[in-house]
C-alpha cells in the first residue's frame, strides 16, 4: 500500500505550478529561431550544468539504473563511471566538443556538412532524429509505470478511465510540457530545468540517505554478497559483464558524451567554448551519481523484496511502502522534474536536428525568423504527438536494455566516428562518411534480427552476444570509415584530369 | 565508520552524496544569477534591435 497522501499531492501540485509559471515566464524573449533553439547561445556554465544533469536523468534513466543494481549489484554502476571518465576527460580536454562550439553550428550534423557536404548532413540528420525518437519512444510509458506503481493509483478495477489511468496521466504531463516548450524553447527548457534539477536533487539525496540510514550500508553489501557473489563488486567477475561489457560501455559513453545530441546541444548553447568544456567537467562526476544512486534503489529493493524476475518494476515496488508520507511528494515531484526535464529538452533538440537539418534542402535557411519559428514549434507539437501514439498508446513489446541499446548504438557508432574522422582526420571524406553511417546501423540492425529470427536466436545470444555485436559497430563505422575514405580518394585521384 | 569490507563502493557512495549535495547548492545559488544574466542580455539584444 503507497504512502502517498494529501500533503504529498500538495507538494506535487506546488511543483508543477512552479515549473508552468517559470517556463512560461520567459517566451516573451524569444524572438528568433536561435533564441528558440539555443536560448541565443547565452547559457553559463552554472545553468549549463544544471541543465545537462537535469536533461540526461528521467525516469526510465532511474528504472534502468535500478535495475543494473538489483540484478548486478555495485557493479552495475560501472557504465556510469565509464561515463563519468568520458565527459571529464572530454571536458579537459575539448577533444571534439572544442572545434563543434568553435564552429558555431546549431547541430552536429551542420558541422559534418562543412567537411563532408550536405547529402551527408541529411543523412546524419536523419539517423540522429531515427535513433533518438524511437530511443524516447519509452520513456512516456515507463516514466507512468513508475509514478502510478510508487503513487498506487494503478490497479484493476474502475471504468475506462481507471484502466487508462497511465495514458490520461501521462498525455496531461506531457501536455504541460509540450505547452512551456512550444511557447518559450530553449529558453523555457534552460529555467524549467535549473529548478528541477533542484528539485530532482533533493529528492535523490534524501531517500538515498533515508534508505542508507533506515535499512543500513551492511545490510546492502550482504543482500549484494549473498544474490551476486564477488560479481556483484567487481564487473570483471560477474558472469553477465566482463571485458566485452566493459569496452561496449567505454565505447558507448564516449560516443554519447561526443555526440548525443542533448548533451552537445548544450556545449552548442554555451557562450563560448571554454564554457561548454566547463559544462562537461562540472557535471561529469554526476554520470557517475547516476548510475550509483538509483543502483543503491535498486540494491535497497534486493535487501527487503528479495529476488525476482521483474526486476525492472522491484524499485518502485520497494518505494511505495518505504517512503513516508510528506517526503512520497518530494519523491514524486522530483521523478516529475526528472521526467520534465528530459522530455522538454528531448523535444526541443530533435526538432532543432529535423529543422536544421532534414528540412534544410526546403527552406536553405532563407525563411524569415517568424515563419522560422512557427516551424520550430509546429514541429516539437508533432514530436509530442509521436510519443503519445508511439510511446503511450502503442505499448513497446520485448526488452528495454536491448532496445535503447540498438537504437541508440545504430546513430552513436557512426555519428562518433564522423565527428571524429571530420575534426582530427584530414583524409576524411564524404565517401567514406556514408560507409561509416551505413555499417553503423547495419550491424546492430542485424544483430538485433539475428537475435528475433527462431532459427539464428542461439547463434545471437550465445556465439555474438550483445556485446560483441556493439563493439563491432563501432570497430565497424570507424573501418568503414578509413576504408571507404580511401575509396573516394584513390576515385577522386582518378576524375581530375592530368 | 564499517564499510563492510567494500571501501571502494562505501567511498564512492560517499563521493556521490557529498558532491552532489554541494553541487546542487552552489548551482542553486550560481544558475539563478547566470538565468538573470541571460535573460538580461537577451532583452538588451531585444531593445537594441528595435532603437
Amino acid at each position: 500500500m503507497s504512502r502517498f497522501g494529501p500533503l504529498d499531492a500538495s507538494i506535487v501540485g506546488l511543483y508543477l505550478l512552479g515549473t508552468m509559471f517559470a517556463g512560461l515566464a520567459v517566451r516573451r524573449y524569444v524572438g528568433k529561431v536561435e533564441h528558440f533553439l539555443l536560448a541565443g547561445r547565452e547559457m553559463g556554465v552554472h545553468l549549463g550544468i544544471a541543465s545537462l544533469a537535469a536533461t540526461e536523468f528521467g525516469i526510465v534513466t532511474c528504472m534502468y539504473t535500478a535495475q543494473n543494481g538489483f540484478d548486478k549489484g555495485f557493479a552495475g554502476a560501472t557504465p556510469g563511471i565509464l561515463q563519468a571518465v568520458a565527459m571529464l576527460v572530454v571536458g579537459l580536454t575539448g577533444f571534439g566538443i572544442g572545434p563543434l562550439r568553435k564552429a558555431g553550428v546549431t547541430t552536429l550534423p551542420e558541422l559534418l556538412d562543412r567537411r563532408f557536404g550536405p547529402r551527408v548532413r541529411w543523412a546524419a540528420g536523419v539517423v540522429i532524429v531515427l535513433g533518438g525518437l524511437l530511443n524516447m519512444g519509452v520513456f512516456l510509458r515507463t516514466g507512468g509505470e513508475f509514478l502510478l506503481q510508487v503513487t498506487g493509483a494503478g490497479g484493476a478495477g474502475g471504468g475506462w478511465a481507471q484502466a487508462h489511468l497511465l495514458e490520461i496521466a501521462m498525455t496531461a504531463l506531457l501536455l504541460l510540457v509540450a505547452v512551456y516548450t512550444i511557447l518559450g524553447g530553449m529558453l523555457s527548457v534552460l529555467v524549467t530545468d535549473f529548478l528541477q534539477f533542484v528539485v530532482m536533487s533533493a529528492g535523490l539525496i534524501v531517500v538515498t540517505v533515508l534508505i542508507l540510514h533506515r535499512i543500513g550500508w551492511g545490510a546492502l553489501v550482504d543482500a549484494v554478497q549473498r544474490h551476486h557473489g564477488a560479481g556483484g563488486f567487481n564487473p570483471l567477475a560477474n558472469p553477465t559483464m566482463g571485458w566485452p561489457y566493459l569496452l561496449f560501455n567505454a565505447c558507448l559513453q564516449l560516443a554519447a558524451v561526443l555526440t548525443w545530441q542533448t548533451a552537445v546541444q548544450r556545449v552548442l548553447a554555451a557562450r563560448d567554448v571554454r564554457a561548454g568544456r566547463a559544462i562537461y567537467t562540472g557535471t561529469s562526476f554526476f554520470f557517475t551519481a547516476r548510475f550509483l544512486i538509483p543502483g543503491i534503489w535498486g540494491i535497497a529493493a534486493l535487501a527487503v523484496l528479495g529476488p525476482r524476475t521483474d526486476s525492472l518494476h522491484a524499485m518502485p515496488e520497494f518505494l511505495a511502502t518505504f517512503v513516508p508520507a510528506g517526503l512520497m511528494g518530494l519523491l514524486i515531484a522530483a521523478m516529475l522534474a526528472a521526467d520534465m526535464s528530459t522530455d522538454s529538452s528531448y523535444m526541443l533538440t530533435w526538432a532543432g536536428v529535423i529543422w536544421n537539418d532534414i528540412l534544410r534542402p526546403l527552406h536553405r535557411g532563407l525563411w524569415s525568423e517568424k515563419r522560422g519559428l512557427r516551424w520550430n514549434r509546429f514541429t516539437v507539437a508533432g514530436i509530442g504527438l509521436f510519443l503519445l501514439l508511439y510511446g503511450l498508446w502503442y505499448p513497446l513489446k520485448g526488452d528495454l536494455w536491448t532496445y535503447l541499446g540498438v537504437t541508440g548504438t545504430i546513430y552513436l557508432a557512426s555519428m562518433s566516428t564522423l565527428l571524429v574522422a571530420c575534426c582530427y582526420w584530414r583524409g576524411a571524406n564524404a565517401t567514406g562518411a556514408v560507409a561509416a553511417i551505413w555499417a553503423g546501423a547495419v550491424i546492430p540492425v542485424a544483430y538485433l534480427v539475428l537475435e528475433q529470427v527462431p532459427a539464428t536466436t542461439a547463434f545471437a545470444r550465445e556465439t555474438i552476444g550483445p556485446y560483441w555485436s556493439g563493439i563491432a559497430a563501432y570497430a565497424g563505422a570507424a573501418l568503414a570509415m578509413y576504408l571507404g575514405s580511401k575509396v573516394g580518394a584513390r576515385r577522386a585521384a582518378r576524375e581530375v584530369p592530368a | 565508520m564499517n564499510v563492510h569490507g567494500q571501501p571502494f563502493w562505501w567511498l564512492l557512495t560517499a563521493a556521490c552524496l557529498v558532491w552532489y549535495s554541494t553541487i546542487t547548492i552552489y548551482v542553486a545559488v550560481r544558475g539563478l544569477r547566470d538565468i538573470r544574466g541571460m535573460l538580461k542580455r537577451l532583452k538588451d539584444g531585444q531593445d537594441d534591435e528595435t532603437n
